[in-house]
């Protein structure tokens, strides 16, 4: 008998295991759980509730659906993000659609699809809203292929949506009035509304009637077409607001004859209603004396984003100065390095800053320079991420910000002049970059530029241990670099370069890790078709693809490929790769 | 005043135990053996479940049918699971077949608890699971899981 109770564990943790795992929600736990023998594997397989899939090429959709009973939840990811600067050819792939068929037929009960960076079409939304009736969260994120028909799809059949978040996505301009699609005889259960990237007008009339009867509604991004008098006309509908993308904050171009006589809007009130705003984003077409109007609710905001507006330094402090407990700031170099000055005085909670380029091309003005990374770095010391674009720098500065934060996790330095040196010394970026690596013990994510040798690329493999995703352009002397990075970079997941004088002795280097990561990707570098054959032949479990991108179809690079995107995958390369894609 | 009526539960080993109808209410499974049980339903046996883990699982009802809105509730059930990881398992299995959602829940998540953060031959050790995957199968879930379903 007794001898039955202490070897009866196992048996009896069995019975009960499905229950136990409702409690563990973390993957890391649960794909421990899933390796302890095969019934625990099946009882994992049944609870498991919430998917992230970091490739869609790396798994066939039926080995998920053959393994997972009962997902509620999907995330996939598809394009590496280079696919963002058209660095990939159109086309190239990342369909959603033969997901949606093998999760419609499998899933039930799915009720959120996250996408980011794939190819959708209306029908494949159209498949969503049929197939799965208690659906309730659609996100996608720098998607293409669909248009306001599929979101008018979504609109009419999902009738428990809860959240609908289209975030830099490129949707086709079909003219079709999807906000109508909203059920009108009753209240909705949207929580969440974003169509900030839309390019084409909704329909307004729609849009305010769609608010009035959506009472659990808590964020809301509105696109260019919303003017601030449509606007001040929703914040009133909707005081419960946490989280607003306002659209234009400018005037309408075109007067509509039917709307009343243009009033000056009220600027006290419109926000005023809004006690609970925290996130502020828009201002798609700013009409700067508007700015004022949201000086009421600056002092409760964590989060402001003003990227798409041109604000100057003056305007900026106006505004900046109210925002104590601002823990997020995104902005154009418009503001300038006293722009910056003024967030580091006001802001000494923020943890994540972007600072983007009004003008791109390297010989542009550069507003902001080493002096507004410094003054941020004195102030903002709980700093956690920074993206800083800018057309000169120092090493003296990117140190001072490697000792003043130490809990930078995220460092992306664009210096966007090639081959840019410190503009002070001459010297190469090479101390500075070795600097946040050797100081910053919490690094997962880096980007590099400016004039960088091999030594950049030793210290980071001797300091970045804990990397995960780091970003090349325009840099180094040669393949040692590479060498350095894939020896020393034990936690690399994502490797993105681009025209860097890397070749094939620097990527066999790698040959030991490549399993370990999620993708490499090397565009314009000195790899050639027969050294991505080597890799390709020593291991097989690797996708190799070799493409280039569009316009380059006649020139010659002679032996150097253009592009090579590889990843590893168990269900072998896929079956729809396009013409002037080669898998090795 | 309560009703003075008692149940006795017997276990899988014979051991009996004499507790208030309301206690033993406690347990959907019970609820329902006495609603359908007709007239001699005053013993109702417990095979699924020791007499070591009946006693505590009776102790667990008692607390909460006697003194549910108490300010130490909270305290004794964070005491209750300070035991060794086989007493725990045989809660659990004993709540789950006594249908007692309250008690399932607190030894399930005490149970996953353990669970975070350890290695697979970490948790195998600890529950004495027998590994029965070949090691082709296991090596390739290990990648299907690190690989495809990227932590």
């Amino acid at each position: 008998m007794s001898k039955r109770l202490i070897s009866g564990a196992d048996q009896v943790l069995e019975n009960v295991l499905e229950n136990v795992l409702i409690f563990l929600t973390s993957r890391r736990d649960r794909n421990a759980v899933s390796l302890v023998c095969k019934s625990w594997c099946r009882a994992e397989a049944h609870t498991r509730s919430d998917l992230f899939i970091g490739n869609c090429y790396a798994v066939a959709p039926r080995r998920v659906t053959d393994r997972f009973k009962r997902l509620r939840s999907v995330y996939l990811k598809g394009k590496p993000r280079f696919a963002d600067f058209s660095l990939m050819p159109a086309d190239w792939g990342a369909h959603f659609t033969p997901w949606v068929y093998v999760m419609a037929g499998a899933y039930r009960a799915l009720e959120k699809i996250s996408l980011k960076r794939m190819l959708v079409t209306d029908d494949d939304l159209a498949v969503i809203a049929k197939s799965f009736k208690g659906f309730k969260e659609l996100v996608l994120v720098c998607c293409e292929g669909f248009g306001a028909r599929g979101l008018g799809v979504i609109a009419t059949e999902c009738r428990n949506l809860r959240v609908l978040e289209l975030n830099e996505d490129e949707v086709l301009e079909d003219e079709f009035d999807w906000i109508s699609c909203f059920p009108s005889d009753c209240t909705t259960s949207l929580e969440s509304l974003c169509f900030d990237c839309l390019e084409s007008p909704v329909n307004f009339e729609a849009l305010e009637k769609l608010v009035a009867r959506s009472p659990l509604l808590k964020k809301l991004r509105l696109n260019r077409h919303v003017s601030i008098q449509q606007l001040y006309r929703l914040t009133s509908l909707a005081p419960q607001l946490t989280d607003l993308g306002t659209g234009a904050f400018g005037l309408q171009d075109i007067i509509d004859p039917q709307q009343p006589a243009y009033q000056e809007p009220d600027h006290g009130h419109t926000f005023a209603a809004c006690k609970s705003i925290v996130c502020l984003s828009g201002f798609r077409d700013l009409a700067h004396e508007y700015l004022p109007a949201i000086f009421p609710i600056c002092a409760n905001l964590t989060s402001l984003n003003l990227s798409y507006a041109h604000v100057d330094a003056q305007q900026l402090k106006s505004v900046i100065r109210h925002c104590h407990k601002l823990r997020i700031f995104w902005t154009l170099d418009s503001i300038c390095d006293e722009g910056l000055q003024a967030v580091a005085n006001a802001c000494t909670d923020l943890r994540e800053l972007r600072v983007f380029p009004t003008d791109p091309s390297e010989n542009a003005e550069g507003p902001v320079s080493e002096t507004g990374l410094l003054a941020v770095s004195l102030g903002c010391r709980k700093l956690q991420s920074i993206l800083y674009f800018c057309q000169q720098m120092t090493n003296a500065a990117v140190i001072a910000m490697s000792n003043n934060c130490p809990d930078l996790e995220v460092f992306r330095l664009c210096i966007i002049g090639r081959y840019r040196p410190d503009w002070v010394t001459g010297q190469p970026m090479d101390e500075g970059f070795g600097a946040i690596v050797k100081n910053c013990k919490k690094l997962t994510r880096l980007a590099v530029s400016g004039l960088l040798t091999d030594r950049a690329f030793s210290y980071i493999g001797q300091y970045g241990k804990l990397v995960r995703t780091l970003s090349v352009a325009f840099a180094a002397d040669g393949d040692t670099g590479l060498k350095y990075v894939l020896e020393g970079c034990t936690n690399l997941q994502k490797l993105e370069i681009r025209d860097s004088p890397f070749g094939d002795s620097g990527l066999q280097s790698g040959l030991h890790h490549f399993y370990n990561m999620r993708f490499v990707w090397l565009s314009s570098c000195r790899v050639t078709k027969q050294g991505c054959l080597e890799v390709a032949r020593r291991l097989p479990k690797l996708v190799v693809e070799v493409f280039r991108r569009d316009e380059e179809d006649g020139g010659e690079r002679g032996d150097f490929v253009n592009t090579l995107y590889m990843y590893r995958s168990l269900d072998g390369p896929r079956a729809d790769a396009p013409q002037f894609v080669k898998i090795l | 005043m309560t009703s003075s009526k008692t149940i006795v539960l017997r276990s899988s080993d014979g051991a009996t135990f004499e507790v208030d109808e309301a206690v033993a209410l406690h347990s959907l499974m019970i609820k329902h053996r006495i609603e359908t049980g007709g007239a001699d339903s005053t013993t109702i046996d417990v095979p699924e479940v020791t007499g070591n883990t009946l006693s505590k699982v009776i102790e667990y009802c008692k607390k909460h049918v006697e003194a549910p809105n108490s300010d130490d509730l909270k305290s004794f059930d964070t005491d209750f699971v300070k035991v060794d990881q086989a007493v725990l398992c045989h809660l659990a299995k004993a709540s789950y077949y006594m249908n007692i959602k309250g008690l399932l829940d607190l030894s399930s998540k005490t149970i996953a608890d353990m669970f975070k953060g350890k290695t697979v031959e970490q948790i195998r050790e600890t529950f004495h699971i027998k590994n029965d995957f070949t090691p082709e199968e296991e090596e390739e879930l290990r990648k299907e899981n690190s690989w495809n379903l990227f932590v």
